[in-house]
């Protein structure tokens, strides 16, 4: 019996961590409801607060499928950040060491690395070649629209988005 | 000569506040200098054109030709892809070109020849220039999950082309307008001119918009987007994951320092957005044609 609860224990505490990360955190960047289905006019299910950490299972055009510590359900993507919230995600460090750039607070040499700061950016050279070469690619109007089309993409008519708008779903 | 120093001086002490934007009177001095030592402007390619006539014409800052609107982000994309040359890899730039091709027709300048391309560095940025050249680097593309989201980038770049917003920085300094006229008559050639306009470099690139320039370019980024058929949320997405980045990587520095936060971003789009785009419901993402990168 001890034997047993030892090896769950273990076995809890190994796969706690890719439990916690088979879902992404996110927080809410505004107070927002909660929804049943990922429609405006779907049935309330809960709300949340500003700040308020949650869990993001699924997407879905412009919702998220959320769990937050009371409830569940469909939210408006634009409401939710994702990432633990505060100054980045732990993530960011393991990335940082696997591309190159950890510690030294400058970009390590490594071939095809390099950042573009404000005094490489200022000290830069016009380089001739390389606006030819970037030119050499242009694709007309026409090819444009046949590549659109190939893609199965149509052009849809919708207005220039308004600075903000009011009297809109609330 | 007098009258070009009471000029100089005239001009310096009435732009003094905006001496950080270009500076000019470095420029006019040089002028001055070069007026001096009896040189105007020296030789280069484009002087030594065949007709004589078209070295006469002056770039018209205030209200420039679509020419010339080329002619200047030209200069300023030579000198950005002199500090980060293009990935080489011509199958990624002419995948760039095709989707930001399709999204600036959706544009109000589809007459413009849009130049596109991805460059070699691991920061997170885009950049756009006057006439219809944009660029993005490698890091960028890098947190690119589908097309949709690299149209909504690319749209965002295209509305800063559409709304002029970085020919109106240059248009802003007076001392340009002045400077302009006065190197006209000095110096011959439109490119020397524009490369003492744009300052040194690229740093215009690294130079701020206002505020409300980025917000407007995400409204219009979104609504170029939906309007090329794709998921409208590419461009908010795009700006989440990249809220995600800490903000003390050297990768998104610049990013962050010339715009407002992506949070930010986020809140004044979701503001403008609302409800509207609940219309769209058979926006594609198109992840399956995406173009991986090599390395």
């Amino acid at each position: 019996m001890k034997m047993h609860k030892f090896l769950l224990m273990a076995l809890i505490v190994l796969f706690l961590p890719l439990m916690s990360l088979a879902a992404e955190t996110g927080s809410a960047i505004k107070a927002d409801v909660i929804r049943a289905e990922p429609y405006a006019d779907a049935k309330k299910t809960g709300d949340f607060k500003r700040g308020e950490k949650l869990q993001i299972l699924d997407k879905k055009g412009a919702w998220l499928k959320v769990k937050t510590a009371k409830t569940g359900g469909w939210v408006r993507l634009l409401s939710v950040k994702r990432g633990a919230g505060g100054s980045g995600n732990q993530l960011a460090g393991v990335l940082d060491v696997a591309s190159g750039r950890a510690g030294t607070g400058k970009v390590v040499a490594t071939t095809g690395i390099r950042g573009l700061n404000e005094e490489e950016l200022k000290n830069a050279k016009y380089n001739e070649a390389e606006v030819k070469k970037l030119e050499s690619y242009t694709q007309t109007s026409q090819q444009g629209n046949q590549f659109a089309k190939s893609g199965g993409l149509k052009a849809v008519k919708f207005n220039y988005l308004p600075e903000s708008q009011q009297g809109g779903e609330k | 000569m007098k009258v070009i120093y009471f000029i100089l001086i005239v001009s310096l002490s009435f732009l003094m506040p905006q001496a950080y934007a270009l500076d000019l009177g470095d420029t006019l001095k040089d002028v001055i200098k070069s007026n001096v030592s009896g040189k105007t402007g020296n030789d280069s390619k484009e002087v030594s054109s065949p007709d004589a006539a078209k070295n006469e014409k002056r770039i018209n800052f205030r209200n420039p030709s679509m020419d010339e609107e080329i002619q200047i982000g030209r200069e300023i994309t030579g000198n950005l892809l002199g500090a980060a040359p293009l990935v080489n890899d011509a199958a990624l730039q002419k995948y760039v070109n095709q989707v930001g091709r399709w999204v600036a027709n959706q544009s109000e300048r589809g007459n413009l020849p849009w130049h596109f391309g991805v460059i070699e560095s691991e920061d997170i940025n885009a950049f756009a220039a006057p006439g219809g050249y944009v660029v993005i680097t490698k890091g960028l593309y890098r947190k690119l999950e589908n097309e949709a989201q690299l149209a909504g980038v690319l749209a965002h770049e295209i509305a800063h082309v559409t709304k002029s917003h970085h020919l109106k920085i240059l248009q802003k300094s007076q001392l340009l307008d002045l400077g302009a006229d006065l190197l006209g008559k000095q110096l011959g050639k439109n490119n020397q001119i524009i490369q003492k306009v744009i300052g040194s470099g690229a740093e215009i690139c690294a130079r701020s918009l206002d505020k409300n320039a980025e917000f407007e370019a995400d409204r219009m980024g979104v609504t170029l987007t939906a309007r090329a058929g794709y998921e409208p949320y590419g461009l908010p997405e795009v700006l989440q994951t990249i809220g995600q980045t800490n903000k003390n990587d050297n990768s998104v520095a610049l990013l962050f320092k010339t715009h407002p936060h992506p949070d930010d971003r986020l809140l004044k789009l979701d503001e403008a957005i609302g409800n509207r785009l609940d219309a769209i419901k058979d926006g594609k993402t198109l992840s399956n044609r995406f173009y991986k990168l090599k390395n």
